[in-house]
């Protein structure tokens, strides 16, 4: 116990990018209502300035990394690169959703990027959380901020509908995570990863290991729900096809990434004494998670709804790599999710400037003649389609080839021979898009695309970037997972 | 009360009483969820299921004599309230575009 | 040039294509004219490899190396052996006669259909210079984008449903190849601690006899799928039979080669015990006799003169498969050369049935029929490519088929039996083929007013009838070039005990001439 309460100036700089989110946050909600219409869109400008130093304020504070506010906050690779994560994710949200807001409502407006900001404070902490509390804390204060985002058109019944299916269903699972929790703080006496670490290998698991493992089979419920794993993902497609599409890119790149470090973090961490009995839960759950996301996306026709069971099946892959539970996983998570999040924010944008306004072209048929209406904007999307597919010289490639190495290297065989083999059914449904994309002429009535704002270019040029580096040259974020991974446990 | 019940009863409620009485709570919210069809009642299943959890907090905190989950208890109700404020308010948004409350009929998007 | 000869092949095409880019879609003839240049450079960048190459030298030549992903041990490491050389020259050959043949039949997306080209040359090239799996397996995966566009957008009627078929049932092959890839890879990790990829530090990997076997049965989905061996050949008649003529070519002529080169660089001497092993051999080689028989009588049934080429394609790689597992010298090395021979007199058949495609816009056998009295130079251009396919001695398929037939013979001589049989019904479907088309009278009016050959056809042809006479009359030089590459495989199969008699092969190549 610390014999002052007063933070020292490590504590506050490992803290600080949340501090500047949350004080940036409420500033914008402040000044939101007495800025003029015609000045709102200072407002995404400001989110971009707090989420571009916030991710300044991580880097830094990697330089020291350790522990702050007794033992309740981590600052280390693991957490770092999940930041800079979820900060770039709501940084392309931003550069997306400033154009979509003025197409759908004719004027901008701020508090939603005020809730952008507050959504990745919450992200941010569920990635640096070394404390069962505040990990709850943080995917609340990221979930609530999401559940406004779902619905934030409000006159739109889509919106309202996702909006609602995503709170009921978030907080029930949120219910889930948080009894757990208290069975955890029951059985070992504390949040402290460290110490459920340390009370669990001394002895908590002969008291009371039937209590034990269904204390974290709960929590593990709450957290298959915030991955959308199956069978807890039945909320996904109605909440992604329902959102406005850039909130949807948002929820399903930004916050599933946060939720993977945090099960990642509290698997690697506190409960790898259980993982040889987590083993079959996770493998079962990663192979049911792909097998139902590809299938089901197979039959769609709704583009949404389909990258809705296509973030599904991807979250399978991932959680092969989680059921290596090893370095080598941690490091293929890490890495896997770096490439999701851009290849799917990029597929978001280019849905988000396809479907026009009130999203009228969401069906894979309106994709049909895209190469001649917006050559560009084609190649982009081929490009993720291509990365999604995980075709060599893009970010999906690497990512699907480093999570079946990491699950090999565990003697997961069956699960990669049927991962692979979901793999390549999945292309399927992505080339769909393309043939339509490349190989049918427009149809009667779909006018040219509107002309891209600035924002979304530079959203979709970034993560097509992104992608395609990540493909070409690995190294660097492959060095970086790999190093973080080691400090987890 | 007269002296013979008094020793009848054990000196305090043992933990388990609490323990038993949140578990029935939390499955009741359970229930409540999976089964009303009323979003208002729905809603409220999982206000339960987050009470039982504080009950359990706050039963644990007592045994293990620590102040940590009394604490807990109290985030976990500024939590519920703010869930509470945004889900009354997509409820309300909701009931405007629709005229009802039944979940059934919310669902415009295919499965 | 010199150091860096390998990396300009590569690039050439590269370099075309990100020209290409910048010309304006509308100008069709200026795009046209460069892509063709383009080909054409990558043709005659690719000699000076030939020319230079030594062929008393063992091992590789030309090798480049740059780190490429150093924390997976991923190198950028190319070079050629024998082997490897004539796959380049034939896919630099074929593939700038390919892009000349498409000069007048296609005509919408003209930028587009060429930058594809251009990139399939890429990605093919790098995989028979990839010494490093991954950059292998890289290569691989690429080349499917490329042909996918290719079929599916200027293809035929039916040309989403091949488009989607080739590129899914190649993938599935892929991605099954990779487990064992990885397999590989770990198990080279465990045994050194060295992680890498490159071909020849992974053939000191020490594995147990079921991981071996399960890394070739991995491989082997991957390359029996690209072959196509039976019964993974179905996605290929769709694939041919939609392609544009162009495309039917590369894809005959080099694409599927991939699959046996596949076979012979990396499944044998990577696994030589799984490769050795009586069951597996046995079950690649009555795969690959199935192919040869069962693709000779289905092409005796075709009614479409696309799939009845197509069909013999399945037949046809059923002899190189056949080479390979037959395990000896002269089997692998008839192997390869009847991979040259494929490529030549396929691609012949191919551009053949294009010329009568682009005048008459119908494939059915029975439309046609006494062609020869209207096209005679088209007719003996065929009866060239149905003979030199059949086997004809003095031409390139007579080299190839018969060696493998002597290698099937000493392996065993059930095997070269039934092969012997392929050959015979192969020559039956093509003869009855010229027959319904060219032989007899001119039985349908819209026939009377065909063309012949126009000059830019014949620049297609005479190379090719040039190359094919070449082999047939002098095959020398392929048996030279092949012969160290082959003895290292095969010793490395079979053992050092194996008989490596050179004076005995010398022999079989004086015969085999």
């Amino acid at each position: 116990m610390p014999t002052s309460f007063i933070p020292t100036a490590a504590d506050l700089l490992r803290l600080s990018p949340d501090i500047v989110l949350t004080a940036g946050g409420a500033l914008m909600m402040v000044i939101e209502p007495l800025t003029g219409a015609a000045r709102k869109a200072r407002m995404a400008a400001i989110a971009v300035l707090l989420i571009a130093a916030a991710m300044a304020l991580s880097v830094m504070a990697y330089s020291d990394p350790g522990t702050s506010f007794s033992g309740m906050l981590v600052v280390d690779g693991f957490s770092t690169f999940f930041r800079i994560l979820v900060y770039g994710c709501g940084l392309l949200t931003v550069l997306m959703s400033v154009d979509y807001f003025k197409r759908e409502r004719g004027s901008e407006s701020g508090e939603y990027y005020a809730l952008i900001v507050f959504s990745l404070v919450g992200q941010s902490l569920m990635a640096s959380a070394n404390e069962l509390v505040l990990l709850f804390i943080g995917l609340e204060i990221s979930s609530i901020a999401g559940y406004i985002m779902a619905g934030y058109l409000r006159d739109d019944k889509r919106n309202n509908e996702s909006a609602l299916k995503y709170f009921l269903l978030g907080s029930f699972a949120t219910a889930f995570m948080l009894y757990g929790v208290a069975w955890i703080y029951g059985l070992t006496g504390s949040t402290n990863l460290d110490t459920v670490r340390r009370a669990i290998l001394g002895g908590a698991m002969e008291q009371s290991g039937q209590m034990l493992m269904i204390a974290t089979a709960l929590m593990f419920v709450g957290f298959a729900f915030k991955i959308s794993a199956a069978p807890f993902h039945v909320w996904a497609p109605d909440v992604y096809q329902g959102a406005p599409a850039p909130v949807a890119a948002f929820l399903s790149a930004g916050a599933k990434a946060a939720a993977f470090a945090m099960l990642v973090r509290v698997a690697a961490s506190a409960f790898f004494p259980l993982s040889a009995k987590w083993e079959m839960l996770l493998w079962a759950t990663a192979l049911a998670t792909m097998i139902v996301g590809n299938f089901a996306a197979l039959r769609q026709s709704n583009i949404k709804r389909m990258l809705a069971y296509s973030s599904v099946a991807h979250a399978g892959y991932i959680l092969v790599a989680v059921t290596a539970h090893s370095e080598v996983g941690i490091a293929a998570v890490m890495f896997y999710l770096a490439s999701y999040v851009l290849m799917t924010i990029g597929v978001f944008a280019v849905v988000t400037l396809v479907a026009s306004k009130g999203e009228r072209f969401v069906e894979i048929d309106d994709f049909s003649g895209l190469v001649q209406r917006q050559p560009m904007l084609a190649i982009a999307l081929t490009i993720f389609l291509f990365s999604l597919i995980g075709i060599p010289l893009t970010g999906g490639f690497f990512a699907k080839f480093y999570v079946f190495k990491a699950a090999l290297d565990s003697n997961l065989t069956w699960l990669t021979i049927l991962g692979l083999l979901n793999s390549a059914a999945a292309a399927f449904y992505y080339l769909r898009v393309l043939v339509v994309m490349y190989m049918k002429p427009a149809a009667e009535g779909a006018g040219p695309v509107d002309p891209a704002g600035i924002g979304i270019k530079a959203a979709i040029v970034a993560s097509a970037v992104g992608t395609l580096y990540l493909g070409v040259y690995p190294s660097a974020v492959l060095d970086f997972a790999g190093k973080a991974a080691q400090l987890v446990k | 009360m007269p002296p013979e019940l008094t020793q009848l009863l054990p000196a305090s409620v043992p933990l388990s009483w609490y323990l038993v009485l949140s578990a029935i709570l939390f499955s009741l919210g359970i229930a409540g969820f999976l089964f009303r069809r009323n979003i208002i009642t729905v809603f409220m299943s999982i206000e339960l299921m987050l009470n039982a959890v504080n009950l359990t907090f706050v039963a644990f905190s007592y045994h293990l004599k620590q102040v940590d989950g009394h604490i807990f208890s109290f985030f976990v109700m500024v939590v519920a309230a703010a869930e509470a404020a945004v889900g009354l308010a997509i409820i309300l948004t909701v009931f405007k575009n629709r005229a009802t409350l039944e979940i059934d009929e919310v669902s415009s998007m295919k499965l | 040039m010199g150091d860096n000869l390998l990396s300009l092949i590569l690039c050439t095409p590269l370099i075309g294509v990100l020209v290409l880019l910048f010309i304006p879609g509308t100008m069709k003839n200026a795009i046209r004219w460069w892509a063709n240049i383009s080909a054409v450079a990558g043709f005659l960048v690719s000699l000076p490899l030939i020319m230079n190459f030594d062929k008393s030298l063992d091992g590789y030549q030309f090798v480049e190396r740059i780190n490429w992903i150093p924390a997976l041990g991923v190198q950028y490491l190319i070079g050629v052996d024998g082997i490897s050389v004539l796959m380049v020259m034939l896919t630099t050959f074929m593939g700038m006669l390919a892009i000349f043949s498409s000069w007048d039949s296609i005509n919408d997306k003209v930028k587009e259909y060429y930058a594809m080209f251009l990139l399939q040359q890429v990605g093919m090239i790098g995989v028979f210079i990839s010494l490093d799996f991954m950059l292998f397996y890289v290569f691989w995966e690429l080349v499917l984008v490329p042909m996918y566009f290719i079929i599916g957008v200027w293809g035929g009627p039916r040309k989403l449903y091949a488009a989607i078929k080739f590129f899914l049932y190649t993938l599935a092959g892929g991605v099954l190849m990779l487990l064992g890839i990885i397999t590989l890879y770990l198990q080279h990790i465990a045994q050194t601690g060295v992680a890498t990829f490159e071909i020849t530090q992974l053939m000191n990997t020490q594995m147990p006899m079921w991981m071996e076997q399960l890394v070739f049965w991995s491989f082997f989905l991957g390359f029996a799928i690209k072959v196509p061996m039976f019964p993974f050949h179905t996605w290929l008649p769709d694939a041919h039979t939609e392609a544009p003529t162009a495309g039917s070519v590369i894809l005959a002529a080099v694409l599927l080669k991939m699959g046996t080169y596949g076979f012979i660089r990396f499944s044998l001497p990577l696994l030589p015990n799984a490769s050795a092993d009586r069951t597996i051999v046995n079950v690649l080689v009555v795969l690959s006799l199935i192919g040869i028989i069962y693709g000779a009588l289905v092409s005796l049934m075709q009614q479409d003169w696309k799939k009845l080429v197509a069909y013999s394609s399945v037949s046809h790689l059923g002899f190189c498969t056949l080479g390979i597992f037959a395990l000896n010298e002269q089997g692998i090395a008839g192997s390869v050369i009847q991979q040259i021979n494929h490529g030549i007199s396929t691609g012949m058949l191919f551009l053949i049935v294009g010329v009568i495609y682009e005048r008459r816009h119908t494939r059915e056998i029975k439309e046609y029929g006494g062609l020869a009295h209207v096209m005679p130079n088209y007719a003996v251009v065929f009866a060239f490519a149905m003979l030199s396919s059949a086997g004809l001695p003095l031409l390139n398929g007579f080299i190839g088929e018969f060696t493998i037939l002597q290698a099937a013979f000493q392996a065993n001589m059930a095997w070269g039996a039934f092969a012997v049989t392929g050959v015979i019904f192969g020559a039956a479907y093509l003869l009855w083929l010229y027959q319904r088309t060219m032989l007899g009278e001119v039985t349908n009016e819209k026939n009377k007013g065909l063309k012949d050959l126009n000059w830019k056809e014949w620049v297609v042809f005479v190379p090719l009838m040039a190359w094919a006479i070449a082999i047939g009359v002098y095959p020398k030089p392929y048996f030279d070039i092949l012969e160290k590459p082959v003895a290292a495989i095969v010793e490395r199969v079979n053992g050092p005990k194996a008989p490596v008699n050179a004076a005995v092969i010398e022999l079989k190549k004086t015969e085999a001439r």
